[in-house]
């Protein structure tokens, strides 16, 4: 193992250790034993088939956030909409879903409804990134309050056109099972859609570091002067990367529609957005990273629950926990940079026998 | 006797892959006027800022009048007396000269006329042209240099540091800069510049310290050596003389040709005013001139990174006028722009990933849908070869490279991408004489190859070494181009200055 990466592994055990310290610190604040609380924790993740498939669950739309936002950071571009793409493709996923019932072959409509997500949350996206190139907008701006309109959106659908025959609530009626993703692990909720995330994940891996395209997109994100002396469109990437992140979060919204909820309730998964840019920066923007940070918050989100519904210990103390674990693993970059030129010096010392 | 005002004893510096600096020790006395002297990458610099606090030495101690002395920030270094004039210069361009000169040095309410007339006071007696009130943005270069010195000598600094102060500069501003220099010296004050530019030294130090990889390699009185020894010192090894320029035949193809381009900038104003001129194949066209005068627009231009506001532009026979960057590319133009680490490469990538820049669209790095990663890894071998740059290898990241090294990598991609023209701007400003050699060499190369080079250089030697004719520009307009053989240094000059020449 080489001495980086052994330092990388390192630095954000000591990150979540330290993470979880400061939390306890709070625990005791409440007058609650940090321990008997972290033992709940932990004992409540791994208590059964069940509750440890839920990880993964909810890994699944946060590896497609995170992405949405990771994918555009490579391009030096911020794309703060996750939420809304997600909810777009939420929204055509659903309409899909709806309109196709039982019509066709299951496996036929789910490419169909995955299909018009992508396309949902692709459009959604690729307008950010169309006024950013052509009138120079801030995407930081466009982005995050295009959210509110998709949320609008599918809040004023909730109530008209996809709601429930019941007109009880601002809800869809059930998707026909045949549109449900697929369970993999028998007893659980894991569905495919993990699958789907992880291997979107590592397409998007090759696609920035072993693709033409993905080449250009880092070399926008690094030097944009370079990029335009060399020829490179700057302003179509931008359109496409956005296009690529609307779709990415836009899957997310199908995995969890289709995957999860099998309909469309009106506010679901509200932090999905920001959490996604979070686990992005906790990844420093590695697609492969994305995968592993999501599981790590996936596993603070079901085993804070759990914790909360069994101890009484207020479940938003999970929320602070993975803030300061983001914190340190943050934190966690910068000393390791420092070991990595301290160790190279003292090699240079060494070898110059100084 | 009395102690120097500096001393540098045993000072080492590591960075995490190299010694910057391996036991410097040297002095410099009250009153003396100090070269540094030493390639790119010898260590000069690093010393320097150790010396302002910008670094912190592994190792040595820095002696202030003969007293230990620790700096730890510019602070530490300007309460001490020393002041350090930086390439990039540190300036608000968006504030007046008399706020940046005061930067740092005031708190509470600013009597501004107060401050004015002290500034403008400090400039008559130094015989600076500058006016406290002008925006810092507004003034060329060389004024902002002034502004620079007028904030040293604002803190009252009795040292002065200048790193590369006449590479921005005309033969004229630096000649003033030099008087200003002995003058500031007479008055008791040192003053140590870093340069690479002998005939400086020859015309100012009192003492030269050579510098080469990290160490001193020696000290001498100016008066006791000459330009040899010290060039000798410097790199280690003679320089081969060039190969002669007259030697390639010229042929009779025209390549390149511009007819009345003229360029304005995002607010109106002419760049360039109805440039004419053709250059043909196995030809060289110096254009000279005091930067800014238009030579990165007529690069520009020419690249297809600024649009023609008038004038018609030709290669080898085809209107490009209207063509995008990357058509140019394709067509084989290659360009080596002046701000190499801005516009011509990115830091945070490999070597390898660097050598593809201008040809990622190209199908020949492809093996789809991937990067055909072994054949650009290939590739970026054997120009690490054929240019011999040094580097760990093709994956390493070229922000670790030396300025020398990076423009080679530079120069090799734009070499083979400009099959039919290759644009070099300011192609060996910041390099080392080895490094500047090799780049030479390479223009010369690809000129017998026939292939049309527009060389585009503030150094007068560089053009006159190089060209087969040359051009001045002097505020976006061409000043006459002349055959080598019939122009000398004085009509150059003059033209840079504004003085045409044509016509007559």
């Amino acid at each position: 193992m080489s001495p980086r990466f052994r330092d990388m592994l390192l630095s954000i055990a000591v990150a979540v250790v330290l993470g979880l310290g400061a939390s306890a610190a709070l625990l005791l604040f409440l007058g609650r034993s940090p321990v008997t609380a972290y033992a709940l924790l932990a004992a409540s993740v791994i208590r059964d088939g069940y509750t440890f498939a839920d990880i993964f669950v909810k890994a699944t739309p946060l590896i497609l956030t995170g992405l949405a936002f990771a994918l555009t950071y490579k391009a030096n571009l911020f794309n703060i909409g996750a939420q809304g793409q997600f909810y777009m493709g939420a929204i055509a996923a659903t309409a899909a879903s709806l309109v196709l019932g039982n019509r066709l072959p299951g496996p036929l409509s789910l490419v169909i409804v995955f299909v018009a997500a992508v396309a949902a949350g692709g459009l959604w996206g690729s307008f950010v990134g169309f006024v950013k190139a052509k009138f120079g907008a801030n995407e930081f701006l466009v982005s995050m309050m295009s959210t509110y309109v998709a949320l609008a959106a599918m809040n004023y659908l909730l109530r008209t056109a996809l709601m429930e025959t019941k007109h009880e609530y601002p809800q869809t009626n059930p998707f026909a099972p045949g549109l449900w993703l697929p369970i993999f692990l028998r007893g659980t909720r894991l569905h495919a859609g993990f699958i789907l995330a992880v291997l979107i994940a590592l397409l998007i891996w090759l696609l920035l570091f072993r693709t033409a395209f993905g080449y250009r997109i880092r070399v926008v994100g690094h030097n944009s002067d370079a990029a335009r002396l060399a020829g490179i469109d700057s302003r179509g990437i931008t359109v496409t990367t956005f296009f690529l992140a609307g779709a990415l979060a836009a899957t997310a919204g199908f995995t969890e529609t289709n995957g999860v909820q099998h309909m469309l309730v009106q506010g679901f998964n509200p932090n999905i957005g920001a959490e996604g840019i979070g686990i992005a920066i906790l990844a420093n923007a590695n697609p492969v990273g994305v995968i592993f940070a999501s599981i790590l918050i996936g596993a603070l989100k079901v085993g804070g629950t759990i914790m909360g519904q069994t101890s009484g210990v207020p479940a938003s103390i999970i929320e602070i926990m993975e803030g300061f674990v983001m914190i340190f693993v943050i934190l966690s970059y910068f000393i390791r940079s420092g070991l990595e030129i301290r160790r190279s010096k003292k090699e240079l010392r060494r070898a110059q026998a100084l | 006797m009395d102690s120097p005002f500096l001393e540098i004893r045993g000072v080492t510096k590591l960075f995490s892959k190299v010694v910057a600096n391996r036991n410097v020790s040297f002095s410099v006395g009250k009153g003396e006027v100090v070269a540094l002297l030493g390639e790119n990458g010898a260590g000069k610099s690093t010393i320097m800022k150790i010396l302002y606090g910008l670094y912190r030495a592994d190792f040595g101690k820095i002696l202030i009048n003969g007293k230990e002395q620790r700096i730890e920030s510019p602070k530490d270094a300007m309460a001490l007396g020393i002041s350090m004039i930086q390439q990039a210069f540190s300036l608000v361009s968006a504030h007046s000269v008399a706020e940046n000169i005061v930067l740092g040095t005031v708190k509470g309410l600013l009597n501004r006329r107060a401050y004015e007339r002290k500034i403008r006071n400090l400039a008559v007696q130094y015989g600076f042209n500058v006016d406290p009130a002008a925006i810092v943005r507004d003034l060329p270069v060389g004024v902002q240099q002034k502004v620079e010195i007028l904030k040293a000598l604002f803190q009252n600094a009795s040292l002065l540091i200048m790193d590369e102060p006449t590479a921005v500069l005309t033969p004229q501003e630096a000649a003033n800069l030099m008087d200003f220099v002995r003058r500031y010296a007479a008055a008791g004050n040192s003053v140590i510049f870093i340069t690479h530019k002998l005939k400086e030294v020859m015309d100012c130090a009192d003492r030269i310290i050579i510098m080469r990889s990290g160490e001193v390699r020696g000290i001498l009185p100016r008066a006791g050596t000459d330009e040899k020894e010290l060039s000798l010192l410097m790199i280690g090894h003679e320089l081969p003389p060039l190969p002669d320029v007259s030697a390639g035949a010229l042929q009779a193809r025209e390549m390149l040709r511009l007819q009345g381009v003229s360029v304005r900038d995002r607010h109106g104003v002419f760049r360039l005013r109805d440039v004419s001129f053709s250059i043909q194949e196995g030809e060289i066209l110096g254009i000279a001139g005091v930067s800014g005068n238009g030579q990165q627009e007529l690069c520009e231009v020419v690249c297809g990174s600024r649009p023609l506001a008038s004038g018609r532009i030709w290669l080898d026979g085809r209107d490009i006028g209207s063509l995008g960057i990357r058509e140019r590319i394709e067509l084989g133009i290659g360009y080596v722009p002046a701000d190499r680490q801005r516009d011509g490469m990115v830091m945070e990538m490999t070597l390898a990933e660097n050598m593809i820049l201008k040809s990622s669209y190209s199908s020949k790095w492809q093996k789809r849908p991937f990067l055909d990663r072994s054949r650009i890894r290939h590739y970026a071998t054997s120009c690490i070869e054929a240019y011999s740059i040094r580097t760990p290898g093709p994956d390493a990241v070229v922000r670790g490279l030396s300025g020398g090294n990076q423009q080679k990598v530079i120069v090799a991609r734009e070499v083979d991408n400009g099959t039919r023209l290759i644009v070099f701007d300011q192609p060996t400003r910041g390099l080392d004489l080895g490094a500047i050699d090799y780049v030479h060499k390479t223009i010369l190369e690809e000129r017998g190859r026939g292939k049309c080079v527009l060389l585009v250089s503030t150094e007068l030697s560089e053009i006159f070494a190089l060209s087969d004719r040359v051009g001045v520009l002097y505020k976006g307009v061409l000043q006459g181009i002349v055959p080598k053989g019939e122009l000398t240094m004085e009509t150059i000059g003059l033209q840079m200055a504004g003085y045409s020449t044509s016509g007559r």
